[in-house]
């Protein structure tokens, strides 16, 4: 039964390739004799020979060249061998397609795995907060994700003719993202007392009132907040914590505006305008060149 | 017992009261801001008499000339020296000038990106030593009096270290010289920051960050309540007066030399090394004993830039025989610009100086008699020794 329907299906596939080989020289004889039954231009509207140059004597040589290759082909395809050849290439076609899918699906699969350890990872953090200082601790958790997680990805080693500039813009960027998470805690804890001095004046507006000390001008009450409000601020500058958070601020602003200095002479190089750099070098030459003379200057004054 | 009764009518009717108030308050405000303001400062005519770089000196002459020794004032680097001639009534050069006492005070400009290499040594044994050798030629005189308002007084103390034979009497007033203190903020923070990098980075420490830094010293007065003391005295021609006066000088602020500032952070506020006569100026150490001039040490009781912990120390650490601290009320500015202290501060200082002005033996009289020229020396180091 198996053998039957093998030999029905080898027959079938011998008919097709018959069919397939005639249609093949029937296309290739019409469009070869095409160009043969177009009439002649010059013949028909002009009474001087045929000339053979313009871009329609061109025209038709690249169209005969063409059809010459397609029937050459076609002549070569109509050989049962290599039509045979030709029908099993093409059979090869759709597991060639799933083998590439196969291999890009599976890299992206990888990837997302990565993706998910990442975020399992970044998760962990989260139960170093704790509840009552979940503000401040959680830029010093922003700061430890991104440094752990994403800054890597600036110092990938470049490479081509642009390695060093690329270097460079990458530095810039991921000093400036460390630089805006210092400044946002920085401006946060500006905020703090502001926040802290609410309940406190709460509190003293209550103890007014069971007291019965409640009053109508709206200045004691502010006289009152700015005072609590500045007890709050001189505890805070007056604190290690704000000092460490100014400190890495200013180091931050430091390297950020050192960074995006060398990019930015990477692309003022290109223009026609001198850059500080070249200036400062200068104004060296000129400081010490003035302070040279007066130090000679008065070496003379001292001799006279 | 009976409930406190929180007067909700009396409140709402006070609050009532205050629209009213503050209708008429906005309506008189926008004449006086809107009207013609005197909000000029350094009011006082002052001649150019001496120019090197971007560094200028004034000279204020008094109608009546009753100090044989003039004064060459220091001010800071932060800030401008305006601030000592703010407004008539306010003005301490005024005050000296009323003493007969003549006046010269030194502007140091606004440094530009070229000056991010002057050192602190650029500026004594540089600008100031060139200052101090034209005033006493001009005036033929070895010494002249020397007074220094916060790093201005750093800077003279430094100076009058150096060449001790070049000043009669020094002067310093919220003079920082002791660094070795927590009780100012600015003190903990240049401690435990690096600063001393940002100079560099942006070619001189910028203005405005320093501006923004002394805000935040006291956030709560400095950037809310004293806007509200404006607001609610808006319609005070002359508080509005004085009030814009204070804004243009407080605001109106030279960058500082990178190189400067990096060595003011690292060697004062760090090392501390001032106070303990191990600064050193272009290898030259700057030893407090050899400031044995008389001199006369203010400084504010609530000054929080400059505490007095920061400024008591010098007059314990100088050779001078004749030295004397006084502490004043006031904060780091009330020196200057309070009307109370008006009162005190010029008219002792312009006392003071008038009690040491001595017997001076001019470079002229020396000049007559070039042989005994150092017999001149002798005699000015016996008189010296006197005071």
């Amino acid at each position: 039964m198996e053998q039957q329907s093998d030999q029905n299906q080898e027959k079938e596939t011998m008919d097709m390739t018959k069919m397939f080989e005639m249609w093949l020289k029937s296309a290739m004889n019409f469009w070869g004799n095409m160009p043969r039954m177009q009439p002649d231009e010059n013949m028909m509207f002009n009474f001087f020979p045929k000339q053979q140059k313009g871009s329609s004597y061109q025209a038709q040589q690249t169209w005969d060249r063409g059809t010459k290759i397609a029937g050459a082909l076609a002549a070569m395809l109509s050989e049962p061998e290599n039509l045979d050849a030709m029908f099993k290439a093409t059979d090869t076609v759709p597991e060639f397609i799933m083998k590439i899918s196969r291999q890009v699906w599976e890299g992206y699969f990888e990837a997302q795995k990565s993706w998910t350890e990442r975020a399992v990872r970044i998760g962990k953090h989260e139960k170093a907060y704790s509840f009552d200082d979940l503000d401040q601790e959680t830029f010093k958790t922003l700061q430890d994700i991104y440094e752990k997680e994403f800054q890597r990805y600036f110092y990938i080693p470049q490479i081509g003719l642009t390695r060093f500039y690329q270097e460079r813009a990458n530095k810039a960027v991921d000093k400036y993202n460390l630089f805006q998470s210092s400044l946002s805690e920085f401006i946060y804890m500006f905020y703090v007392p502001m926040e802290k001095s609410m309940p406190v004046m709460q509190e003293k507006i209550k103890d007014m009132v069971e007291k019965g000390e409640i009053s109508d001008n709206y200045k004691e009450y502010y006289s009152m907040w700015i005072k609590i409000l500045e007890g709050h601020y001189m505890k805070l500058l007056q604190s290690p914590e704000y000092s460490q958070v100014m400190a890495k601020t200013i180091q931050s602003l430091v390297e950020y505006r050192s960074a995006r200095d060398e990019m930015m002479y990477d692309i003022l190089k290109n223009l026609p305008i001198p850059t500080n750099r070249d200036m400062d070098e200068l104004y060296k030459e000129f400081y010490e060149l003035k302070k040279k003379v007066r130090e000679l200057s008065r070496k003379m004054e001292e001799q006279k | 017992m009976s409930q406190t009764k929180i007067p909700v009518d009396l409140i709402l009717n006070r609050l009532a009261e205050s629209t009213e108030e503050v209708k008429e308050k906005v309506q008189k405000a926008s004449e006086v801001l809107l009207g013609s303001l005197e909000t000029d400062i350094s009011q006082t005519p002052n001649e150019i008499v001496y120019q090197e770089d971007r560094v200028k000196v004034k000279y204020y002459k008094p109608e009546k000339i009753k100090h044989k020794i003039p004064l060459l004032v220091v001010y800071a680097l932060i800030n401008r020296e305006t601030m000592l001639d703010l407004q008539p009534g306010r003005s301490v050069i005024q005050n000296f000038l009323e003493s007969g006492m003549e006046v010269y005070m030194i502007d140091w400009g606004y440094p530009k990106r070229k000056d991010q290499f002057v050192t602190i040594d650029d500026h004594v044994n540089g600008y100031m030593d060139n200052i101090i050798d034209f005033i006493r030629k001009k005036h033929d005189l070895a010494k002249i009096n020397l007074m220094g308002i916060c790093m201005g007084g750093s800077f003279c103390v430094m100076y009058s270290a150096l060449h001790p034979e070049k000043i009669k009497n020094l002067v310093t007033t919220v003079t920082p010289t002791n660094f070795d203190t927590d009780k100012g903020l600015l003190h903990i923070w240049m401690k435990n920051t690096l600063a001393e990098k940002m100079g560099p980075t942006y070619g001189n420490m910028p203005a405005d960050i320093m501006n923004l830094g002394f805000l935040l010293l006291n956030p709560a007065r400095l950037i809310i309540d004293k806007y509200v003391g404006f607001f609610e005295n808006m319609d005070n021609k002359k508080f509005v007066e004085n009030f814009v006066r204070m804004e243009k000088w407080i605001f109106d602020s030279p960058d500082v030399p990178a190189a400067t500032f990096k060595q003011f952070i690292e060697d004062c506020y760090k090392k501390n090394l001032l106070i303990q006569s191990k600064l050193e100026l272009n290898g030259k150490r700057v030893d407090l004993k050899k400031i044995t001039m008389p001199l006369l040490n203010f400084y504010g009781k609530y000054d929080h830039l400059v505490p007095p912990e920061a400024c008591n120390l010098l007059t314990k650490m100088v050779g001078s025989q004749d030295s004397e601290d006084i502490c004043l009320d006031t904060g780091h500015i009330g020196i200057y610009v309070s009307s109370k202290c008006q009162k005190e501060f010029a008219p002792k200082i312009s006392k003071w100086l008038k009690e040491r002005e001595g017997d001076e033996i001019t470079e002229a009289v020396a000049k007559i008699q070039p042989l005994k020229k150092n017999s001149f020396k002798k005699y000015q180091k016996k008189i010296d020794a006197k005071q």
